[in-house]
């Protein structure tokens, strides 16, 4: 056990890998997103009416939040070009003739772009958008309406008949931060576990120091696995207790359960890390493989545990696999214990994921046992 | 006559690193496996994660405590919309809740008593949809579902109510008053997939040449006996090798590079609004930056294995960087400025712009020029790194130090 603990000590590498890597991840991501949601999305109008309704709806539009009209371009292709160069995200055109259209029942088109190739100032741009189209729109509409002698209480209800307000629960004000870092935080711990457990591990082989640690552990490869692991484990608790303390106190994202479940959960969350990576390592005890295994899904972790993309929409024999890594439970058990504070009981059968990928490689280590005796590297 | 032979020397180096190069790569297996894992498999795995693009039918429970013929219709509606998809009534908000909380739904829409009655009396008839925020796509197809539904029943109740109350009225508000388009550009279906994918193949690529990068560099310093082969028999100057290493990679690239921005974005149906060429030749110098700055890694890996460790992880963190999901405009100034100099910032912005919005080369010349200035500075900094720090201890480990000694002592 000492050797392992000086092991960890003296090598820089592990220091960066168990230190500083996880640190600055963790200090990145949430900083990085700390606004929320971006403000000010880079914009351009095209104003080919020029008259005093097509700059009311111009200075409408500059006067929100998310949005910044940088540029005002003469043409369609003039804000095209100026997208495609990166300037802008999005442009708004009002057409030729707007007012005299819309006020002689013409039908002017209002017409909208945003770029979709970038997923979140196009659907800021396109709320933005949207919402003072239908500002123009109902603006217009309430003028006619008051001509023919209707009331402004009788106006209201007629511009929306029916209103669906949508509530969303425990996050109302859309914090990207707070979905994003949740789960993209512990799938990075996740895959730094998995890495240098199975590193620690591939040395002692690679350098055939493997016997003399089972020589150590009396010839007991839990023993050996035990002790080579355990100071690793320690330090894993303090970082993933840092870690929770960091999203849930420090910056402030819901916390609406007990701290017991979800301490207990980020706790298990290490062992269950180590458990996988120690049974990708007893299945395949040579180094470059596991490690390029543990790389594979640590990386593909990030996407196939549906942090992003919901699973049921996923193709079936590709959704299924989000079942196997452990960080997926971490997730679930975030979701109902801190955002949603649900009961406990929901959340059982994800802390018993946690306990058979703990379990896992006790199926096999007899097979890291016979590696371990006769230690073969292969580059 | 002296120069000349001078620079025939140098051909000759260049020629022998070059293919002594090609020679170890192919028999390493490690940096084959990352040759051809990478850039064939990966993409094609994440592409399939993602390739059902849009979520659809995202589950919702009603309580409904009108029960009336227009609640119903709206509810009808609701189910009607791609993005929404109605399972069952439940008696109460309880109810409800138990079914969310079971992972059953992901959202309650509640209809308040009356809400016919409202829409009888031409008042605004309100209902509310509770969502469950975990992941933000489910919630965007249950806005976008509400939107869709309101908009079309209000559209028709108005033209109802207009006819009834100001027949004057119709005369101008006949159809609709002022029609709103909204076009999505590059990625015109607003999928998932084609968003993040061109950006992942750039990073892949990116990955896959420091990968190997710090791959080999470990290796040379590695005991000739645990690998098999000894890597400098001879040793040519700091530049040739560098330069003939960086020739042998961007051979062995070629391949997966065509693979990876022409086919994939072809068998997945991404957008492709750029050729191959033009892409080709804006990726050069990012090829060139990754290499260069793989050698600047290799000074800090001394161990084949050890770029696992040290470099996956930073997928994460370029791929946040590159400001693919988190626009660069909203970036703090110390992370505008980390994403500034990792080469693959410049790759995705300009690829993306190319492949998805199909700017020209001359339109991404910023991002064009950037990562040639990148390129240039990452092969400096590496000759230096290459110079004195890899070539020195690359000379020690030949003559004979213990490898295993060194690992066990913190180097």
């Amino acid at each position: 056990m000492l050797r392992s603990v000086l092991q960890l000590v003296r090598r820089p590498l592990y220091w960066i890998a168990m230190l500083g890597l996880p640190l600055f991840l963790i200090l990145m991501l949430t900083s990085l997103m700390s606004e929320g949601l971006p403000a000010k999305a880079p914009a351009a109008i095209v104003d080919k009416d020029g008259t005093s309704l097509s700059r009311n709806v111009t200075q409408n539009l500059s006067g929100m939040q998310m949005v910044d009209i940088k540029y005002s371009a003469d043409s369609y292709t003039q804000a095209r070009h100026m997208m495609q160069e990166g300037k802008v995200y999005g442009y708004f055109l009002i057409p030729e003739n707007f007012e005299a259209d819309l006020l002689s029942g013409r039908q002017p088109v209002i017409t909208f772009y945003t770029n979709m190739a970038f997923y979140v100032p196009a659907s800021l741009l396109f709320k933005t958008f949207k919402t003072t189209a239908v500002y123009t729109k109902a603006g217009v509409a309430s003028t006619v309406l008051e001509a023919v002698g209707q009331t402004e209480d009788e106006i209201a209800p007629l511009l929306m008949p029916v209103n669906i307000t949508t509530r969303g629960l425990n996050n109302p004000e859309l914090n990207y931060a707070i979905y994003l870092c949740n789960s993209f935080v512990p799938c990075m711990l996740q895959l730094m576990i998995m890495l240098v457990t199975c590193f620690s591990l591939g040395q002692e082989i690679k350098y055939g120091t493997s016997i003399q640690l089972l020589n150590m552990a009396d010839g007991s490869i839990i023993r050996a696995v035990f002790a080579k692991l355990l100071p690793q484990t320690l330090f894993w608790f303090v970082m993933a207790i840092f870690m929770e303390a960091w999203l849930f106190r420090y910056q402030g994202y819901p916390m609406n359960g007990s701290w017991f479940w979800i301490t207990l959960s980020e706790l298990m969350f290490v062992l269950a890390c180590q458990g996988f990576a120690l049974f990708v390592f007893c299945v395949i005890p040579n180094l470059r493989m596991s490690l390029s295994i543990c790389s594979l899904l640590g990386i593909l972790s990030f996407s196939i545990a549906a942090f992003s993309f919901p699973v049921e929409s996923m193709y079936g024999a590709i959704g299924i696999f989000n079942y196997i890594v452990p960080t997926r439970y971490n997730f679930l058990i975030y979701i109902d214990q801190a955002l949603n504070g649900i009961d406990i009981y929901y959340s059982r059968w994800w802390f018993v994921a946690y306990i058979v990928f703990m379990l896992l490689p006790l199926t096999y280590m007899w097979n890291l046992k016979r590696a371990m005796r006769r230690p073969v590297y292969a580059p | 006559m002296n120069i000349w032979n001078k620079i025939k020397l140098h051909i000759r180096e260049l020629f022998l690193v070059y293919c002594r190069e090609f020679k170890l790569s192919i028999h390493d297996g490690g940096i084959m496996l990352f040759f051809i894992f990478i850039p064939f498999l990966y993409p094609v795995i994440y592409s399939l994660i993602y390739n059902p693009e849009l979520v659809r039918d995202v589950r919702l429970v009603v309580v409904d405590h009108d029960r009336t013929s227009e609640s119903r219709s709206l509810v009808r509606e609701l189910d009607a919309c791609q993005e929404a998809r109605v399972i069952g009534y439940a008696a109460d908000l309880d109810e409800g809740r138990r079914a969310m909380d079971e992972h059953e739904c992901y959202g309650i829409l509640e209809i308040p008593e009356g809400f016919a009655r409202k829409i009888g009396r031409g008042e605004t008839a309100e209902a509310v949809m509770y969502c469950e925020m975990s992941l933000l796509l489910r919630y965007r197809g249950l806005l976008v579902a509400a939107t869709n539904v309101t908009q079309g029943m209000g559209a028709e109740l108005q033209q109802r109510k207009i006819d009834e109350i100001a027949p004057l009225a119709s005369t101008v508000m006949e159809g609709d008053l002022l029609p709103i388009h909204n076009i999505s550009m590059g990625n015109i279906t607003g999928g998932f997939d084609s968003f993040i994918l061109p950006a992942v193949i750039v990073l892949i690529l990116h990955q896959c040449l420091i990968l190997v990068s710090g791959m080999a560099g470990g290796a040379k310093v590695e005991n000739r006996l645990l690998i098999g082969y000894d890597s400098f028999n001879s040793a040519p100057s700091v530049a040739m090798t560098m330069l003939g290493q960086t020739l042998c990679f961007m051979t062995m690239i070629l391949l997966p590079m065509i693979f990876l921005i022409h086919y994939v974005p072809l068998i997945f149906r991404f957008p492709m609004e750029s050729d191959i060429f033009h892409e080709f030749v804006f990726l050069t110098p990012m090829v060139i930056a990754c290499l260069g700055l793989g050698f600047v890694v290799q000074g800090f890996v001394w161990e084949r294995e050890s770029i696992f460790v040290l470099w996956v992880v930073t997928s994460v963190v370029f791929l946040f960087l590159s400001g693919i999901t988190w626009p660069r405009y909203a970036m703090a100034w110390p992370w505008n400025w980390l994403s500034d100099i990792i080469p693959a910032t410049w790759g995705v912005e300009g690829f993306v712009r190319m492949n998805t919005n199909g700017a020209s080369l001359s339109q991404v010349r910023q991002p064009y020029i950037n990562l040639w200035i990148l390129a240039g500075a990452y092969m400096l900094v590496g000759f230096f790194v290459q110079k004195y720090i890899v070539r020195p201890r690359i000379m020690a480990s030949r003559h004979g130090v213990d490898l295993a000694r060194v690992a066990e002592s913190g180097e």
